[in-house]
């Protein structure tokens, strides 16, 4: 498996347009005009067809469900309701686009692994050229103006994705977490903490110019990952009996499981994860992937659309547990603790 | 792909919240615990969240955000803030939003709100004792004052960093750049 110092990275840039009242107070009318206005310049030939443009009620609950699973749009967007609201995905999932939001325009970046850096170059670019068909609200004091005051200034918020299991299990990611508000960023866990993955990102009215925010986030979350391979290194040297049972265990549960929840799913990979990673554990089943790979593909949406044929409409249904233990089973099927 | 935002992420700054443990300092920090799954929120005043820090074992997570119930810090330093002169109700003119819509929801309804709730938003989102201005990037369509106004906020802050590091001669420089950008300021509002 590779060994990147991030998990997965993330971006959202919100803007405004200076000619309209934020969504929650704009009139139907008013959203309506600027969602058909930003829609329209998307699918025109400017854009040489980069946009692929959805109305939300075309969309079902597990296309949004999907959407959200691949990183392209926040579960909040999914969840809202309102006049005029649109989604667009650009050059085939490099980036996307959310129409009428809590802000008028959100651009929105996902990438596997390390890509904070070239996250940024993107969406600025895409930004620079929406600007040319939306006049941007901006204050040269509070900066690009949003609905929510905690975000306007860069508008920009960055997402580093870090996989902390040993930090985790020791209780050390409470302190990190403090010292890290210290800096403006937060953390917080990603699916409810299982496997120790959790999420990192710049909360705060976060002056300075985008690109030192990002490196911020690249610095210090670089330095959280070193901690988390010398804690690893530490409770392998000295309880190296327990965690080898620990992955060994999880080896077989991976193995021999019928039916199995998402975050179970993930705190199995978790360990196995930490047991490649120091060598102690053969996997040939996993192939190339990445452990967060293969927790993505086991969301419930992913498993519904690439394994199901979406002949479920309900993400709670049972069948995809039985048909994620089949997935572990498979890919872990010849794994072992050396 | 998004780790869910905290259920009370609402910069109030209208009410005011003490730590849950001593109940005597403000809250100014947020944590999430989740044990076996099951997620808590406790507010916290930063030396609380220390020792709950360093007292937690096991599985555990303990994760800090900052509150933005900091509002309630800068209230207790800034009496004028508590009188009644603040709580006047003021309205906005283009979005109808009131001062009473942005305690409750922590949204502001459009670009104008800002002038409008300004000094409310400040207090709202300010870190430190002064408010820092934006540096980042600017609208390529704004209007040319803007991008010269930003411009000579940068400058001044640099100037001010430079003086506080005895580096005088650089200072000098950025001192005669910002003369220049003044100048062409005062020449673009005539």
């Amino acid at each position: 498996m590779k060994q990147s110092t991030m998990t997965a990275s993330a971006m959202v840039l919100a803007r405004n347009d200076a000619d309209h009242r934020f969504p929650h107070v704009e009139d139907r009318d008013g959203l309506e005009e600027l969602r058909s206005h930003v829609t329209g310049m998307l699918k025109s030939d400017d854009w040489g067809g980069a946009w692929q443009v959805y109305e939300l009620d075309d969309l079902s609950a597990i296309d949004l469900a999907y959407l959200v699973e691949r990183g392209l749009m926040t579960p909040r967007f999914a969840d809202g309701l309102g006049e005029g609201r649109a989604f667009a995905v650009y050059g085939d999932g490099l980036a996307s686009l959310e129409i009428n939001g809590e802000d008028h325009l959100r651009l929105v970046g996902f990438r596997k692994g390390d890509g904070l850096e070239s996250l940024w170059p993107l969406l600025n670019l895409l930004d620079d050229r929406l600007e040319t068909a939306v006049a941007y609200a901006f204050d040269p004091a509070w900066g690009y103006l949003t609905a929510s005051p905690a975000r306007t200034g860069t508008g920009l918020r960055v997402y580093a994705t870090l996989h902390l299991p040993a930090l985790m299990l020791t209780g050390k990611l409470a302190s990190i977490g403090l010292e890290l508000v210290k800096h403006g960023l937060s953390m917080a866990p990603l699916w409810g903490g299982a496997g120790g993955v959790v999420q990192v990102s710049n909360s705060a009215r976060q002056q300075g110019p985008e690109s030192e925010v990002v490196r911020l986030v690249v610095d210090l979350c670089a330095e959280i990952v070193e901690k988390e391979r010398s804690v690893r290194k530490m409770l392998l040297r000295e309880n190296p009996l327990q965690a080898r049972d620990q992955i060994g265990r999880s080896l077989g549960l991976a193995q021999h499981a019928w039916t199995m929840t998402f975050s179970e799913a993930v705190n199995l990979i978790s360990a196995a994860q930490v047991g490649l990673e120091a060598g102690m554990v053969e996997a040939p089943g996993l192939g190339g992937q990445s452990a967060f790979e293969l927790m993505t593909k086991l969301q419930p949406a992913h498993i519904v659309v690439e394994h199901m044929d979406r002949k479920v409409g309900c993400l709670e249904n049972t069948e995809i547990d039985e048909v994620r233990a089949r997935i572990m089973r498979e890919v872990f099927a010849g794994a072992c603790v050396r | 792909m998004f780790a869910e935002e905290s259920p009370d992420w609402n910069p109030d700054a209208s009410s005011s919240v003490e730590c849950e443990l001593c109940g005597e300092e403000p809250a100014t920090m947020h944590l999430i615990r989740v044990v076996e799954g099951r997620v808590s929120h406790t507010h916290l005043c930063p030396r609380c969240a220390e020792n709950l820090a360093e007292q937690t074992e096991g599985l555990a997570l303990v994760l800090a955000l900052p509150t933005v119930l900091r509002g309630a810090k800068a209230r207790a330093e800034t009496p004028a803030f508590s009188t009644s002169k603040s709580r006047e109700e003021k309205l906005c003119p283009v979005c109808g939003t009131t001062s009473s819509d942005l305690r409750e929801s922590g949204l502001v309804g459009c670009g104008n709100c800002y002038q409008v709730f300004g000094e409310q938003l400040e207090v709202m989102v300010k870190r430190d004792v002064e408010m820092i201005e934006h540096m980042g990037k600017v609208p390529l369509r704004g209007p040319e004052t803007d991008s010269l106004r930003h411009e000579i906020m940068r400058l001044e802050r640099m100037l001010r960093e430079l003086v506080a590091h005895e580096r005088y001669e650089e200072a000098a420089g950025v001192r005669d750049r910002l003369t220049e950008l003044g100048q062409r300021l005062q020449g673009d509002d005539e």
